[in-house]
């Protein structure tokens, strides 16, 4: 055990220019994001942390309720993952007392209880997204990424990535003069990955979010819309926009 | 000093604190009071009767005796009347002005007698009797014209006689009652008594672990058999309970120890044989796999156990099941046609019914998942809608493999899965989640066999509300 924990604290140390499959990590040091993390068992704050610091991450760790309040209060994070279970303190207090002093950091709650309803409790206290463990980092990291770029309210008609575009009035598709049929879903899921264009999008967030379901059936139901989706977006002689990563979710790119 | 002890030490049989003992003892208390009280007023009746005829006679006689003419005719009259006396019960005397004594048997004037105030009770001498003794007896007093004392009795031991009889009567009678009573109660609480001891030692069993006891009935259909009964039922119920509880265990065990296995022997053979750095790369992915495999399974049941313990109706409403169909049909659609099976969706029908839309949608997407999923190429999975004059069904038919008769019943039940089930991948606990929403609901879930299988949810539909 204490091998493995030094193995951790090793990794620490900033690893350059070397981030594996999300490339759409956050950049230089100079913008480095805060994460606040308040989780009490070391060993699962540790492998976050090493993954977060991996990735390009400032991370703070706090390990009860009372300390990550304090630092949160301080209010210098842009963005905070939560345990729900934390000794001496519930991680919704947390969120319902940062809430009430108008610090509206985006929250990723944290939480063993896997019930909708928890799910649902954990949202209206405030918190802006809610992770079930155990969780895979890769889940994590996109949803990090997620609040962080969340996409500001906009009234905007029309979304455009490189030669993209869609109009939200006539619910059209065009690819430069090309345009696109497209089904009503397929239209709305196309709309998400655009707004969140270069972002890490796993399954489990677009079945969340663009079907608003709160299970997941044993299927590749994701794979398959996806799949369908990308024929029509990138025809073969055009050059892929919507890129497949291996075992973690799918990524909308404008072409080099 | 041990003697005063042991008689501390006695105690009363075990029955005498029962409480059918007590209503007993109660009852023969009740029942005592209520024949004494009878007795009391036939004896005052009897005796107030007697009296009245008995003064009858008195004044009668008295006044035949008044009524003659001259001294010599009443004292004939009053010997006359004294000489037949079989009971040896009749007083009779004239007494002069002074009080002496002129005819009679009655030795002298009692000094209670007050003449002309009617019958009255005295106690007075009999002459001619050995004992002379004062004995009580009612009278009647005249004072007759020429000043003398008429006075006319009858001992009324007659009366007491008679007094004494239904006395003894009552004893010999209330008695026995009172014991018989008495026993019935020690025996009718002796019995319940046993019947309460009997099922105290099989409670106690249960309690110990013995859940397939029960409690004993007599077929009586008596107080004691209904609770009996009743008991017996919810011992069914939580044996039932208990049991597929272990069988879940058991259910849970196998399906969460063959992953694991599978990911505990991949990765030891990985540490020992893997030469590459993807070697051991692919040994961790399948571990991977292996890993979530069994998270989903603890992620279904968790969702299984929530959806059972919801309460219901919190987030019912009006769901208009053509829509739900239509989207489960949207969303496997392109599911189907990848393993190039047909899905036809059949929702023209627009029936409303009442309840949770997500659950209801979870439970129809769960149904076509594993139809598509069990249906091989070339097959067909149709979803239809249909509406009768009560009741909306979904139905789901598929071109299967079809579930066998005797399973189709064991499918309905919590955490039952079919061997031709088993084998399929992941199809995880879809059935009892489904079942576990219908239930919820109050809807009825089947499943019956067509060319495949064929499943059907029904609910009782929603009226929409008469403006």
């Amino acid at each position: 055990m204490a091998v493995f924990v030094a193995e951790h604290v090793s990794g620490f140390e900033p690893v350059p220019d070397d981030s594996p499959a999300v490339s759409a990590g956050p950049g230089g040091n100079a913008s480095m994001p805060k994460v606040l993390l308040i989780e009490d068992d070391r060993q699962t704050a540790n492998e976050i942390m090493a993954e977060l610091v991996e990735r390009g991450y400032e991370v703070d760790w706090a390990a009860t309720g009372i300390e990550g309040l304090d630092r949160a209060r301080a209010g210098q994070a842009d963005a905070m993952i939560v345990d729900r279970l934390l000794p001496g303190m519930d991680g919704l207090t947390i969120i319902e007392a940062l809430r009430q002093a108008l610090i509206r950091t985006p929250v990723l709650v944290l939480s063993a209880l896997g019930a909708v309803n928890d799910r649902v409790r954990g949202l209206r206290a405030g918190g802006d997204d809610y992770l079930t463990k155990p969780f895979a980092l890769v889940e994590l990291v996109a949803r990090i990424e997620a609040l962080l770029r969340r996409p500001g309210e906009s009234r905007d008609t029309a979304v455009r990535v490189g030669p993209l575009e869609l109009d939200l009035l006539s619910r059209s598709a065009k690819r430069g003069d090309r345009s696109i049929e497209l089904l009503p879903r397929e239209f709305r899921l196309l709309e998400y990955m655009m707004r969140r264009k270069d972002q890490l999008l796993t399954r489990a967030m677009l079945f969340e979010e663009v079907w608003n379901y709160k299970f997941l059936p044993q299927s590749n139901l994701v794979d398959v819309h996806m799949g369908r989706l990308r024929r029509k977006v990138d025809l073969p002689d055009e050059q892929a926009m919507i890129h497949n990563v291996r075992g973690e979710g799918f990524i909308l790119r404008a072409p080099a | 000093m041990f003697a005063a002890k042991a008689l501390f030490c006695v105690r009363l049989p075990e029955f005498t604190r029962s409480t059918t003992f007590r209503w007993t003892l109660v009852a023969s208390g009740a029942f005592t009071l209520c024949i004494l009280l009878m007795f009391g007023f036939v004896l005052a009746q009897a005796y107030w009767y007697m009296a009245v005829d008995v003064d009858g006679l008195n004044a009668g006689v008295a006044e035949s005796i008044a009524t003659k003419d001259g001294l010599e005719a009443r004292i004939g009259r009053l010997e006359e009347y004294l000489r037949v006396d079989p009971h040896n019960v009749k007083l009779g005397g004239l007494f002069d002005a002074a009080g002496q004594r002129i005819a009679g048997n009655i030795e002298s004037l009692p000094p209670e007698l007050s003449p002309g105030a009617g019958p009255q009770l005295v106690s007075l001498v009999k002459i001619g009797v050995p004992s002379q003794e004062r004995r009580s007896a009612r009278a009647e007093a005249r004072r007759l014209p020429d000043g003398s004392m008429l006075v006319v009795a009858r001992l009324d031991y007659e009366i007491t006689w008679i007094v004494r009889s239904l006395e003894r009567a009552l004893a010999l009678g209330l008695i026995p009652a009172l014991c018989l009573g008495l026993g019935a109660g020690a025996f009718l609480s002796i019995r319940a008594q046993r019947r309460v001891e009997e099922v105290n030692r099989k409670i106690k069993r249960i309690v110990a672990g013995d859940l397939r006891e029960r409690l004993p009935t007599q077929g009586t259909q008596d107080a004691f058999d209904k609770l009996a009964a009743l008991v017996n039922g919810m011992l069914d119920e939580i044996e039932a309970l208990v049991r597929s509880i272990a069988g879940v265990g058991d259910d849970i065990a196998h399906d969460l120890r063959s992953p694991l296995t599978r990911v505990r022997v991949g990765l030891e053979r990985a540490r020992q044989n893997a030469r590459t750095l993807d070697d051991l790369r692919g040994a961790v992915d399948r571990s991977i796999v292996g890993l979530d495999q069994s998270l989903s399974i603890i992620t279904a049941l968790l969702r299984i156990t929530e959806i059972e313990h919801s309460r219901r109706l919190a987030g019912f409403g009006r769901v208009e099941l053509a829509d739900v169909v239509r989207e489960v049909g949207d969303l496997y659609e392109p599911i189907a046609e990848d393993k190039h099976v047909r899905l036809a969706v059949a929702a023209r029908e627009n029936a409303a019914v009442n309840g949770d839309r997500d659950l209801l949608l979870e439970a129809i997407a769960n149904l076509v998942d594993n139809a598509v999923k069990f249906t091989p190429e070339g097959g067909r999975v149709e979803v239809s809608l249909h509406q009768t004059d009560n009741e909306a069904i979904v139905r789901v038919c598929d071109t299967g493999p079809g579930i066998a008769p005797a399973e189709r019943d064991l499918v309905g039940r919590r955490f039952y899965r079919g061997d031709k089930s088993r084998c399929a991948e992941g199809l995880g606990l879809g059935l009892s989640l489904v079942n576990a929403i219908v239930k919820l609901h109050g809807f009825r879930f089947n499943i019956s066999g067509g060319p495949g299988c064929v499943a059907e949810i029904a609910g009782p539909t929603r009226q929409r509300a008469v403006a």
